[in-house]
């Protein structure tokens, strides 16, 4: 669980950054060479390296390690584990806002005469 | 860029019909909380709940999943309780802080807002905010374009 929510923290904190992201986007088209996924970018190949050791570090990317150009991959598991939480998160906050909203209009329809618990 | 303006953030807002200081006891009471804590098939038993609502209390409860008693342990620490208007905790496991703001709306209704940002704002160094870019209500947007 704790490795799951560092895993997950470590996605977002990957995504927060909109070089990376476009890495992203572009890796959902299909795999890359560090050439292709550098061209788009005025960066050297080290700093595009810099950002796919950091993609590679939280799981988002593989790269394959016998090809001579290496190209990466995007783990989709991963991106949608981070969705998931997201998803998670959001329906969690909707469906206790609904229970509280029932339990408000409970406890302000109970006839005060009938005896409140006394608090 | 504008974009960078936004620091990871997930809000949701709702709308109740009740006066303010009710909202807020049913947000920190034990008593309340129990019975709507847990999302839909998820019960909060009131004996689970620990409420310390002042500044560096502690706020736990042990959601149970009514299908199959699987257990769900939260953990906070109260940040600010200001009632009946705000109250911050953060959850030391997940570094996600959350920020709920009544804001009273009269004829007894009540807007809840809860913010939810990943890392407790007082730590963020202006470079980490300006890092920080990606809004994670935008990035659920972003995600889904992968669906």
């Amino acid at each position: 669980m704790a490795a799951a929510q560092d895993r997950l923290d470590s996605t977002f904190a990957a995504l927060a950054d909109p070089t990376r992201r476009a890495i992203v986007d572009r890796l959902a088209r299909g795999d890359a060479t560090v050439n292709e996924l550098a061209a788009p970018f005025a960066m050297t190949l080290p700093g595009i390296s810099k950002h796919l050791k950091v993609l590679e570090r939280c799981g988002l990317i593989s790269r394959t390690r016998n090809a001579q150009f290496r190209p990466c991959h995007l783990e989709r598991a991963v991106l949608d584990s981070a969705a998931g939480w997201i998803e998670e998160n959001r329906r969690t906050w909707t469906e206790r806002f609904d229970k509280l909203d029932q339990h408000l209009r409970d406890i302000q329809t109970v006839d005060p005469t009938m005896g409140d618990d006394d608090e | 860029m504008n974009d960078q303006a936004a620091i990871d953030e997930l809000v949701y807002t709702r709308v109740f019909d009740a006066p303010r200081e009710l909202v807020f006891r049913c947000l920190i009471e034990p008593e309340h909380l129990t019975h709507f804590w847990g999302p839909v098939g998820v019960s909060t038993p009131l004996a689970t709940i620990k409420v310390d609502a002042r500044p560096g209390g502690v706020f736990e409860t042990i959601m149970v999943n009514d299908a199959d008693g699987s257990q769900y342990p939260t953990r906070a620490v109260f940040v600010e309780v200001t009632e009946p208007e705000r109250l911050v905790w953060t959850e030391p496991d997940s570094g996600v802080t959350t920020t709920s703001t009544l804001r009273d709306l009269g004829d007894s209704r009540t807007e809840v807002r809860i913010h939810q940002v990943n890392v407790p704002e007082e730590y963020r160094s202006p470079e980490a905010q300006a890092g920080f870019a990606t809004s994670l209500d935008r990035f659920a947007a972003y995600l889904a374009k992968f669906a």
